[in-house]
């Protein structure tokens, strides 16, 4: 050991080094996080504070293991670029011409019939919808550029959007999961809003889902014999999973906790890190957020560092 | 008795022997490919900037834009009508007398109203730009061109103004400046030359 100093500070740069990598520069990049404005819903900020109960279920997910086969992150690969024709204008002729312009090869009538459908052009590069804009901008109709995110998770329906940092703010710990023996939960809250399919499903898996694989956590129920009126809260089953008659299945606390937590579960609020377009609301609800189209970008958005 | 230390017990040392020079270059490689992965990937270190996207740019590029005069797609327009001449760097093309955009005078003057005719009605003629002599052949008018509107004239003017990689920063082209030029210009049909713009007051 004629280097030991040496050796010592080989070992030492190469630990510091890491440190300063792992844990210093994220910690420089998100350490101050805060919420963002919601650009769907100006007021209100994103992400909220999970309800009281919910919170309570982050520890029921957390004691339970359930991030041993899920993982609550979505993955984005890409994003696809769509002109849509938000307003078909006054003037058909002059929307129809100038639709010709942009796909040559199309015959008037199926011009014709592409300004009444929404998408005017599917899956193009950025430069090429810009130029579609800008050619339909002097008509009297009205067109944007949509913004799709694209990936193998969005694919299989699991979200809308990836999952950034700004999702997990108020969660301590952060349930990431690295197993996906079952499906991604970051936004099973948006695909599944309801509480009784989750307790049914924490039951039984089988119930809602046949070919689950998921064990069923049936300790998180009561068996109860039925005495003067039924539980309102007793889980609706029926066929082999009923239980026999005069008893019923109530969930405890910590079923409805970690069902509140599931339902809590929402990543499909739209922030700046992820760009997309969502569909505008339908013109009857007035009071219901509208598409982002008018929402300030840059000035709503604190830098995250 | 044995008075020869037992080899065992002697402390093992370690001697040095000569680096090869293919580890430096090995190192060398790499560690340039780890840098311009990050330079590629890393977004600039911003906290906002997620993958598929490589830098805050291409975040800011996917959100609906903001009213006004954009730049962004003046850069697409700049591509398609005057790189062809002044090219892509802004150099223009002096052999063929074409002359610069990058730090002119003409483009950076606080008031537009020069540029803005010049981009109307072309310009023809002797024109000093950045300290060289151009002897114009003849720039092309724009102001009956299909497509060339007051908007895109001034998504262009301000890209140009505005342009970041070329140190530039004037105050930007509003359509409605474009407009009132193009309206108090209507009848002309001839090119400018150097003295007639030199009567417009450089406000």
């Amino acid at each position: 050991m004629n280097h030991g100093p040496l050796i010592f500070l080989g070992v030492f740069a190469a630990l510091a080094l890491s440190w300063f990598g792992l844990i210093f520069e994220p910690q420089l990049q998100l350490g101050t996080a805060q919420q963002a404005t919601n650009l769907v819903n100006n007021a209100e900020l994103y992400p909220q504070m999970r309800p009281g109960l919910a919170r309570q279920g982050l520890e029921v997910y957390r004691s339970l293991g359930c991030a041993a086969c899920h993982t609550e992150q979505i993955g984005q690969t890409g994003r696809i670029y769509d002109v849509v024709l938000t307003d078909a204008g006054t003037n058909r002729a002059d929307v129809v011409a100038a639709l010709l312009k942009l796909k040559p090869g199309m015959t008037a009538a199926e011009a014709e019939h592409l300004t009444k459908a929404q998408t005017i052009l599917e899956n193009v590069s950025r430069p090429v919808a810009d130029l579609a804009v800008a050619k339909l901008e002097p008509t009297s109709a009205k067109a944007q550029v949509k913004v799709t995110p694209t990936g193998p998770d969005i694919a299989r329906g699991w979200g809308k959007r990836r999952s950034v940092a700004r999702d997990f703010l108020f969660d301590q710990p952060v349930m990431l999961g690295s197993q996906r023996i079952g499906p991604d939960l970051a936004d099973v809250g948006s695909r599944r809003p309801d509480a009784h399919w989750h307790l049914a499903h924490l039951y039984n898996p089988r119930i809602v889902e046949k070919k689950s694989v998921m064990p069923p956590y049936r300790f998180l129920f009561e068996k109860r014999k039925i005495e003067r009126a039924p539980s309102p809260e007793a889980l609706k089953l029926n066929g082999e999973f009923a239980p026999e008659p005069g008893y019923e299945i109530v969930p405890t606390d910590q079923a409805k906790e970690l069902a509140a937590y599931l339902l809590s579960l929402r990543a499909d609020t739209v922030i700046f890190e992820t760009p997309m377009t969502v569909a505008a609301a339908p013109p009857v609800s007035t009071n219901a957020p509208t598409a982002i189209t008018n929402a300030p970008v840059a000035a709503t958005n604190a830098p995250a560092k | 008795m044995n008075s020869e230390p037992n080899p065992k017990e002697i402390e093992p040392t370690t001697g040095s022997a000569r680096a090869p020079v293919w580890l430096f270059v090995l190192t060398t490689l790499l560690a340039f490919w780890g840098m311009s992965f990050l330079d590629n990937h890393g977004g600039g270190f911003d906290a906002r900037v997620y993958a598929p996207y490589k830098s805050i740019a291409e975040v800011e590029d996917d959100w609906p834009r903001a009213s006004g005069p954009d730049p962004r797609s003046g850069r697409v327009a700049f591509g398609q009508l005057c790189a062809v001449c002044h090219m892509e760097t802004g150099l223009g093309n002096p052999a063929n007398n074409v002359p610069p955009l990058f730090h002119s005078e003409w483009v950076l003057a606080e008031s537009p109203d020069r540029l803005i005719r010049i981009v109307l009605n072309g310009l023809q003629g002797p024109v000093t730009v950045d300290g060289k002599q151009f002897n114009s052949n003849g720039m092309l008018p724009w102001r009956d061109q299909e497509g060339v509107t007051d908007a895109k004239i001034s998504d262009i003017l301000t890209f140009l103004r505005q342009n970041k990689e070329w140190g530039h920063n004037a105050p930007p082209v509003t359509p409605e400046q474009v407009a009132k030029i193009r309206e108090e210009t209507k009848g002309r049909a001839i090119q400018w030359t150097i003295d007639e713009l030199m009567k417009v007051p450089e406000k």
